[in-house]
């Protein structure tokens, strides 16, 4: 018994990165795609998918773009979860990269979507733009009501009729993986638009006081908001869709598993070992 | 051939942009095993490449936009407020006195512009949001779901124990010291769900890389067993084991 818990308090920390490591590249293999299971989604992510649900045919979607390839893993699933989405709708959208590092990741995404046989329709300028970026104090320019946002942007392009200024846009996401959109949610309660976020698991637990007050409509958080809002997207439009998000939490959770009986082992060694000293 | 199309056919071909990524991947993870000189070079490509990309993006989507452009037009139709290109211009590159001890104090006028235009931008929104957030909590007891009216109570009282517990002017002792308890005990959770959320982001960035290795099979296999063939040419011929090692202090 000494022995084990003597080699359990040695344990190389190699063999614990090997394991996380197994446990995340096996449920991608091809072949075990039984171990893949949709996410139940909350209400957090479903708010999000409901204000998209209520728009009609033509309304005007904004997708405020802040985050680089650093914050890819968690968040470009959930961007073309929501794309896929708007596009399913027959929205417009409108796609602003306050990231500067984002801007060809964004547009290769897209270009990725709108490939996609079931939206070949879809036209730049006329279903969607690709704003570029802006230096940051175009916020103020695009919290402000009285500038023209055409004026401001691309004057050409079918997409911009009747849209002229923030209240002409019915739905925004963010997307982030830092404190940027903190103004955007601040500025909520002045212009009384709706804003939902989709940010990185780190950054989840700090917004949540905001959906209380109504400033968040709702909050995708890290890959788990990205598989639900995949989920969402599975049920009302087609079964069995399940992006990069869904085959990822059943790596994510296998990972936690294992990262759970480490730190559940750990804990045991720790016990029994001050036992033994006494 | 022109030079574009050129480093076009270079970087853009379907070889380097299989290979390379799932490369530098596995070169950036052999430093699981242990520091290596391929680790190093992989590290210093990463840094290398996103600063020389940063620059180009900072030229092509803001400099070159938003002064060279303007100015250039300034020439083929000037208008008065074009002026104010040059001055936000000046005003800028007054930042560069700050590799001069003695004239340092000039960009200090860049900084008061910029904290005076951001306080009076923000501290009206600020108190707006705080003020929001606290009358949202202000909610009559008997109203709503049993859940509801504990989720206040819990909110109201965790947020005065937490902050008890930063009040030292009296010894945490007697009902103060209880409240501070409750006060850590409350900070705690809230670490560990933050902490959690740590940990299922970065075990998502590394879902990204795996789903990269998966996506390259071959790639990925051909790249591993070549990594692991240098660590162990490396660690057995060139490196020599240091004498000192504790192997705990890294777990």
């Amino acid at each position: 018994m000494n022995n084990i818990l003597e080699k359990l308090k040695k344990i190389d920390r190699r063999i614990i990165y090997f394991l996380v490591f197994l446990s995340i590249i096996i449920p991608l293999l091809p072949g075990f795609d039984f171990l893949i299971f949709p996410v139940p989604p909350t209400k957090e992510t479903r708010a999000i998918f409901d204000e998209v649900e209520k728009l009609n045919e033509g309304d005007v979607v904004f997708i405020d773009w802040a985050f680089d390839p650093s914050s890819k893993a968690e968040l470009l699933p959930m961007f073309e979860a929501f794309f896929k989405h708007c596009m399913k709708k027959k929205v417009r959208v409108f796609i602003y990269y306050a990231s500067i590092n984002g801007i060809n990741l964004g547009k290769e995404s897209v270009k990725k979507m709108t490939a996609l046989e079931e939206f070949s329709w879809c036209r730049e300028g006329e279903n969607y733009i690709n704003m570029e970026y802006i230096p940051i104090t175009a916020d103020i320019r695009i919290f402000n009501m009285d500038v023209d946002f055409k004026g401001t942007y691309k004057k050409e392009g079918k997409i911009f009729e009747g849209v002229e200024t923030l209240k002409d846009i019915n739905y925004i996401l963010g997307l982030s993986g830092s404190v940027y959109h903190q103004t955007h949610i601040d500025m909520q309660i002045r212009f009384n638009y709706k804003f939902g976020l989709a940010v990185t698991a780190v950054m989840g637990p700090d917004y949540v006081p905001f959906l209380q007050t109504g400033q968040l409509t709702g909050l995708a958080n890290g890959l788990r908001g990205a598989a639900e809002y995949e989920r969402l997207v599975s049920d009302k439009y087609e079964n069995n869709y399940y992006g990069s998000a869904t085959k990822g939490m059943s790596s994510l959770t296998f990972s936690h598993l294992v990262i759970f009986g480490f730190v559940i082992m750990g804990n045991i060694v720790y016990f029994m070992d001050k036992k033994k000293r006494g | 051939m022109d030079f574009n199309a050129l480093l076009d056919n270079i970087f853009l071909n379907d070889i380097f942009v299989t290979w390379v990524p799932v490369l530098a991947t596995v070169m950036v993870m052999s430093f699981l095993y242990k520091d290596n000189p391929l680790y190093k070079i992989g590290e210093n490509i990463f840094i290398g490449v996103s600063l020389g990309y940063m620059w180009i993006l900072m030229w092509q989507y803001t400099i070159k936009p938003f002064f060279i452009m303007p100015v250039q037009d300034m020439f083929v139709e000037f208008h008065f407020w074009d002026i104010t290109y040059i001055i936000w211009f000046l005003l800028a590159l007054t930042m560069f006195f700050r590799f001069s001890r003695k004239k340092a104090w000039v960009a200090n006028y860049y900084f008061g512009f910029l904290f005076g235009y951001t306080a009076g931008y923000y501290i009206p929104i600020a108190v707006q949001n705080i003020l929001l957030q606290s009358t949202n909590l202000m909610k009559p007891m008997n109203q709503g779901s049993f859940f509801e009216t504990t989720k206040w109570i819990v909110i109201i009282f965790g947020t005065f124990a937490a902050l008890m517990y930063f009040f030292f002017s009296k010894p945490h002792k007697g009902v103060l010291g209880k409240t501070a308890r409750v006060g850590i005990v409350i900070m705690m959770i809230f670490f560990g769900a933050a902490f959690g959320s740590t940990v299922m982001g970065r075990v998502s960035l590394f879902i990204d890389r795996a789903l990269l290795l998966v996506d390259f099979p071959m790639q990925s296999i051909v790249c591993t067993i070549g990594v692991i063939i240098y660590l162990i040419i490396y660690f057995k011929f060139f490196k020599k084991e240091e004498k000192v090692i504790d192997d705990e202090s890294f777990i």
